[in-house]
């Protein structure tokens, strides 16, 4: 007796089962506690709303809402005026050093931005270097601190968020539509203006939403900026850990809102471009325009000058972990100090940063392959249903995961706080996103008919999953799992609640630090972060570039 | 190898009926084509006897067995697709080999078994090469020899042509054509192109809306449709007198057997395609008929001339 199931379907329900396991116990049940915990009453015995009437009647907590919201508006309308014109100029004009320029300009996305945020007050801060350097000429200029520094960082570190899918829309766009504008009488400004950008306009938004999700969710900016600037992923960090009164209710309210806020965006996003797809198939990428030479030099520079600019803190804090500190004191010589002190305490926080990325970006992929898989081939409710939950973590900010992780795993069936599993699991959880996203897009390419010629000459669907359709995807997921092993190294969000005693990151280690004045040990924990996160990209160019991969 | 027999089958996407109710008989060894335009439901028929859609009801058999309700990869069956779903990451012996690896057959039958097969399909010597360093027609050959090496029970081809250019399309089905009654294997061959159809067919199921049309030998469903649709499918149809006339049974009158039905019309247009000539001649009522005839020294047709042209009585064929 075999169950009612046809046999087409036994492999995609068997997945989505252990999908939804998954997901289920370690992405809706934290979630729902941290809802619990912002609904009820200080006895934990009834529904309430008063929680969320407390906090949000409350000026600190409304202007903690208006800041993140108006920091993070700023940012996006900022990010998408400069990135805009820099993918144009990118796929469109004669620009030299354009291989180099791509290639950095990508760079921001994987290395941590409160490194950035650090490196600007190392630079920028009240003590920081050029300060004192721009004081020493009578020089002075506003404050870094608060909301215009927290901008400043945003548009440096996510800029490519925009830059990289409009730069891909620009070089689709088929030329034959621009040839047809001109042909009836419109010039090439016009063309840009009523033909280019409209079709451009999808990529551009749907980059910048990632924009504006980045920044509600960001902790480790505005921890680093913000001084006594309220903003949302850390008042509620801080009303989780409360050094005097932990208080998990106003922390779940706080984490409430800002995933019904991310979750709106998200809505608003897939609503909007569900009714715009202007995807036009370009046989060949558009040529490049010919401008005059004043308008070439003008252009190059702006490439050049932001893309440069976004690597300039990186640059400072590997070149200052080098120097000597005294206490929060810089003297300009060279010494190997800073990472002696790093790594002389312990060599630790290296080898977990290094052994839970690679447990994360296995554990991740082994999940979000799979559901990827599924999410693509079985069209069907229980699918759809699937790649919504699987895409939630996105709109989840790390604290609020975090909080959820505490309040789930700390006590009853299954206890994880204070050991190691309890970190790989939220940084598995956090990813999988991105892991089901990229399977999902390799799998588009691979032809359905492949696995039916194999099913038809006698492979069962699991023998043609593991046969046909993993070695195709093989490149993809190697891209995968390096560009998952490079994000889970530097994540902080996090970290910063569910570390424990021996299980420090280099994160936790630059984190730490940054409290305690230690600014040497942070320079060189965050140029160790760096290295380790630059060293498997440049790897995986050149496996990528040596086999065709991807 | 058996004959497939389809009885009842139906399958509904959200209100529309891809396949209603379709009865067939497929006999052993014969060369069946499933014919219509697109939307017609025979490729959803193809894939229900490949096992790649559900059946809603009825049933399906090779011979005796029942199979509707097998998983697909226990059917036995070799099928052929319009992209060639050839494994980029084999070669072409290890496509070849892939169906026969499945099956456990020992190493040194495989490599037989994947020699005779290029063989077959003239690739010999072509086992080392990796799919990306073929053309189309000789990746379509790595698929049918892929198909061919397990000796399935029942060959299914869904447009295994329409990928290729014309030329290569008329020597392959030919090609086709052979290897299937050299080696006697019941196939399945779905198509929207009619002359295809009956170049390589025994016989043919003409499809529309899910529902069999006319199933028959290629030449009886020409020359006598038992429908309006499937006139105008096989071919160019005149419609005179409630009857369907192909543009060959008309004639100049001059040529014409004394008995056959005259006709007086006007030279509207004239297509000259080589072997034959084509005509378009307005009748005085109107009606528009279309006449072909094979090229010939004294043939003077020009737009503009008035004409006496007769047909062939027996080829009016009664439409209900």
């Amino acid at each position: 007796m075999t169950l009612a199931i046809p046999h087409n379907q036994r492999l995609p329900l068997a997945i989505a089962a252990l999908g939804f396991l998954f997901l289920g116990l370690f992405l809706l049940y934290p979630l729902f506690n941290v809802f619990g915990a912002s609904l009820l009453d200080p006895d934990g015995e009834r529904l309430t709303f008063a929680n969320y009437v407390k906090v949000l009647g409350r000026p600190f907590y409304r202007g903690a809402i208006a800041n993140t919201l108006g920091i993070g508006i700023a940012a996006t309308v900022i990010t998408t005026l400069l990135a805009v014109p820099l993918a144009f100029a990118l796929a469109r004009l004669p620009i030299p050093g354009k291989g180099a320029l791509l290639a950095l300009a990508a760079t921001p996305l994987v290395l941590p931005s409160f490194v950035s945020a650090y490196a600007i007050v190392l630079l920028l801060g009240r003590s920081g270097i050029v300060t004192q350097w721009l004081q020493s000429w009578g020089i002075g200029f506003g404050s870094i601190y608060g909301g215009g520094g927290i901008v400043l960082v945003y548009v440096l570190t996510l800029y490519p968020y925009v830059l990289l899918p409009t730069l891909a829309a620009f070089k689709s766009v088929d030329v034959s539509m621009e040839e047809a504008a001109q042909g009836l009488g419109s010039s090439p400004g016009r063309t840009v203006r009523t033909v280019t950008l409209p079709i451009v306009l999808p990529a551009v938004l749907a980059g910048a939403l990632l924009v504006f999700i980045e920044t509600l969710e960001n902790f480790g900016v505005p921890f680093v900026l913000a001084e006594d600037l309220p903003i949302f992923a850390v008042e509620a960090f801080k009303l989780f850990i409360g050094e005097t009164a932990p208080n998990p209710a106003s922390a779940g309210v706080l984490g409430v809102l800002l995933i019904l806020t991310t979750t709106l965006v998200l809505l608003v996003q897939r609503r909007f471009l569900s009714k715009r797809r202007f995807a036009t198939n370009a046989r060949k990428t558009p040529p490049l325009l010919r401008i005059g030479t004043g308008l070439r030099i003008a252009a190059t520079a702006y490439c050049w000058l932001i893309v440069l600019l976004a690597l300039v803190p990186f640059f400072a804090i590997v070149v200052l972990s080098f120097m000597e500190f005294r206490g929060p004191v810089l003297h300009p010589n060279f010494s190997l100090a800073n990472f002696g002190f790093l790594f002389d305490r312990a060599l630790r926080p290296l080898g977990n940063t290094l052994l839970f990325a690679s447990l994360a970006a296995l554990l991740a992929t082994l999940v979000g392959v799979p559901v990827g898989y599924v999410v693509t081939r079985w069209r069907n409710g229980v699918a759809t249903v699937l790649d919504v939950v699987a895409t939630l973590p996105f709109a989840v900010a790390g604290t609020v995961l975090a909080i959820g992780f505490v309040v789930s795993f700390n006590a009853g069936f299954l206890v994880l706080t204070g050991g190691p599993l309890i970190l790989v699991l939220a940084y598995t959880v956090r990813k999988i996103p991105f892991a089901v996203r990229s399977a999902s897009a390799i799998v588009h390419q691979i032809d359905p008919s492949l696995e039916e010629a194999s099913i038809s000459l006698g492979r069962s669907p699991l023998q043609t999953l593991l046969r046909i359709v993993v070695p195709l995807m093989l490149g993809g997921i190697v891209s995968g799992i390096v560009l998952t092993w490079v994000t889970v190294a530097s994540e902080l969000s996090a970290t910063v609640v569910l570390y424990s005693g021996p299980w420090r990151t280099l994160t936790v280690v630059m984190f730490q630090s940054l409290e305690g004045g230690g600014a040497g040990i942070a320079t060189a924990a965050a140029s160790t972060l760096i290295v380790v996160t630059l060293v498997p990209i440049a790897l995986l160019h050149r496996l990528v570039r040596r086999y065709e991969l991807a | 190898m058996a004959g497939i027999v389809i009885s009842g089958v139906s399958r509904t996407f959200g209100t529309v009926r891809a396949v209603d109710n379709v009865d067939l008989e497929v006999e052993e060894g014969e060369f069946f084509t499933l014919l219509g335009p697109s939307g017609c439901g025979k490729t959803t028929l193809l894939r229900m006897i490949a096992g790649f859609c559900e059946l809603d009801s009825g049933e399906i058999r090779f011979g005796e067995k029942r199979i509707d309700r097998l998983p697909a990869h226990t059917r036995d069956i070799g099928m052929v697709f319009q992209n060639y779903a050839v494994f980029p990451n084999l070669t072409v012996d290890g496509n070849v080999a892939y169906g026969l690896k499945a099956r456990r057959l020992p190493a040194a039958e495989i490599g037989r078994k994947v020699a005779d097969a290029l063989a077959l399909v003239r690739l010999d010597g072509y086992g080392e090469r990796w799919p990306h360093q073929l053309s189309g027609g000789q990746l379509q050959r790595v698929a049918i020899a892929r198909a061919l090496a397990i000796h399935p029970q029942v060959l299914l081809f869904d447009e295994p042509l329409s990928n290729l250019d014309a030329r290569l399309r008329v020597s392959m089905r030919g090609e086709i054509r052979d290897l299937q009654k050299a080696l006697g294997i019941t196939a399945i061959y779905v198509t929207h192109d009619q002359e295809e159809a009956m170049a390589v067919s025994d016989r043919i199921a003409l499809m529309q809306n899910g529902k069999l049309e006319q199933v028959g030998a290629p030449a009886d469903i020409y020359r006598h449709p038992t429908s309006r649709f499937a006139a105008e499918f096989m071919g160019t149809t005149n419609i005179l007198q409630g009857g369907a006339l192909r543009p060959e049974a008309l004639r100049l009158a001059a040529d014409a057997p004394a008995a056959w039905p005259r006709l007086a019309g006007t030279v509207e247009r004239v297509e000259m395609l080589g072997p034959i000539t084509r005509a378009d001649i307005r009748l005085a009522d109107g009606t528009m008929l279309r006449m072909a005839t094979l090229d010939a020294p004294q043939l003077g047709l020009a737009a503009g001339d008035a004409v006496a042209l007769a047909y062939d009585p027996a080829r009016l064929t009664v439409l209900p």
